[in-house]
């Protein structure tokens, strides 16, 4: 007699626990339901994004491609330039050798019209022509301007040439954009994958671009004024100097 | 001394500046290597070689691992080096230092400071 009443109260504990589940499972329900309507609706949106990445990912050997092009382009461009620099200064070369020539001539006509001075001197009309001969043969104040501008077309074609280290500067900074387009692609490839696998935070978390060992660039490569560069260099070397290793703190007392 | 020059940068722009530069300068004899190691096979067949300018960043050797290999040959040991490159940072010019290079360059360069160099180099040597 004693377990139908206990039978009975775990029964009306049963149900009032079913009664909570249900009650429970009303509330989580419209719950569910949300969340199932929104990855629904996500999955299209990852889709497109996963499509957009590849797109974006297959586009870039081609951006890499061109990148490398500018350069061989640039390097073709400065080598002609320099060849022409070149022909300048050569030009330029000949010219002054041919105005020495021209001078060591003139000097000579010069000492044979003196000799027919001292030779004639009592003969005026002689003179008088033979002191205009002379003259006529000393365009030295012409020859000194020439030489002159040559030289500062000469040194013009100088400073064409040292300007021109723009463009080992540019082929740096542009492989270190490719190899950076690179890293980006290799990342963006894992998250084509990883989307799918919806593992998007982790990825995004871990996705670091690290310099590989071996590179045959300097990204911090820069064009600007180096004065100031090469003077904080020039400190390090004058500490240095007889010394055979420098110390850090006299390296960092220069840099500070 | 008659200077024989060697050369060394990837970069045949720079090659030919620092050649133009040295010919302004008076010094006509010289070679040219692309990278590390087309300088080293160039330093075991050229005997008359005794002064290397190097760029740093290269393909197959880096003008760095250059300077240390030239450093650790007996024959060829004690041979002036200086290095032009763009690298221009504190960490660098430590590293440089120690591999012991005789000096050092940040591109670009003015034809003065390139002189200036050679001179100190060389005079430093005797």
């Amino acid at each position: 007699m004693d377990t139908q009443p206990k039978n009975l109260h775990n029964v009306f504990e049963k149900i009032n626990d079913l009664k909570s589940l249900f009650r429970f499972g009303e509330r989580m329900i419209p719950i569910i339901t949300s969340l199932v309507d929104f990855m629904r609706e996500m999955v299209p949106l990852l889709e497109t994004i996963n499509h957009s990445i590849s797109e974006s990912a297959s586009k870039m050997p081609q951006a890499t491609n061109q990148i490398a092009d500018v350069t061989q382009a640039t390097e073709m461009a400065t080598t002609q330039i320099l060849d022409r620099v070149d022909e300048i200064s050569n030009s330029c070369n000949t010219i002054e050798k041919y105005l020495n020539r021209k001078e060591d001539s003139a000097q000579k006509r010069r000492d044979l019209l003196q000799n027919l001075l001292i030779r004639y001197e009592n003969e005026p009309e002689i003179v008088e022509a033979v002191t205009v001969l002379k003259e006529l043969e000393n365009g030295s104040e012409e020859r000194e301007q020439i030489i002159k501008l040559l030289g500062k077309i000469s040194d013009d074609t100088y400073q064409i040439t040292m300007a021109l280290q723009v463009q080992d500067i540019t082929a740096q900074q542009l492989a270190a954009v490719n190899h950076l387009i690179d890293s980006v692609r290799v990342k963006l490839s894992s998250l084509i994958i990883d989307i799918s696998e919806a593992q998007l935070d982790d990825q995004i978390k871990a996705a670091k671009m690290e310099m590989p060992e071996g590179v045959h660039f300097d990204p911090n490569a820069s064009y600007t004024d180096t004065a100031g560069k090469q003077d904080a260099v020039d400190s390090i070397f004058a500490a240095s100097a007889g010394q055979e290793k420098t110390s850090q703190d006299e390296i960092d007392k220069l840099f500070r | 001394m008659a200077l024989k020059f060697l050369v060394v940068d990837d970069s045949v722009t720079m090659r030919r500046i620092v050649i133009n530069s040295l010919k302004n300068l008076g010094y006509e004899d010289y070679v040219e290597a692309a990278d590390g190691k087309d300088a080293l096979a160039k330093l075991q067949t050229d005997t008359g070689i005794n002064f290397i300018i190097t760029d740093w960043n290269m393909p197959n050797l880096s003008g760095l691992d250059l300077v240390k290999t030239v450093r650790n040959e007996a024959t060829i040991g004690k041979m002036p080096i200086l290095m032009v490159t763009t690298r221009g940072v504190k960490e660098d010019i430590i590293e440089a230092l120690q591999a012991k290079v005789n000096n050092y360059i940040v591109k670009p360069f003015t034809p003065q400071v390139l002189k200036e160099k050679i001179d100190s180099i060389l005079a430093n040597l005797q």
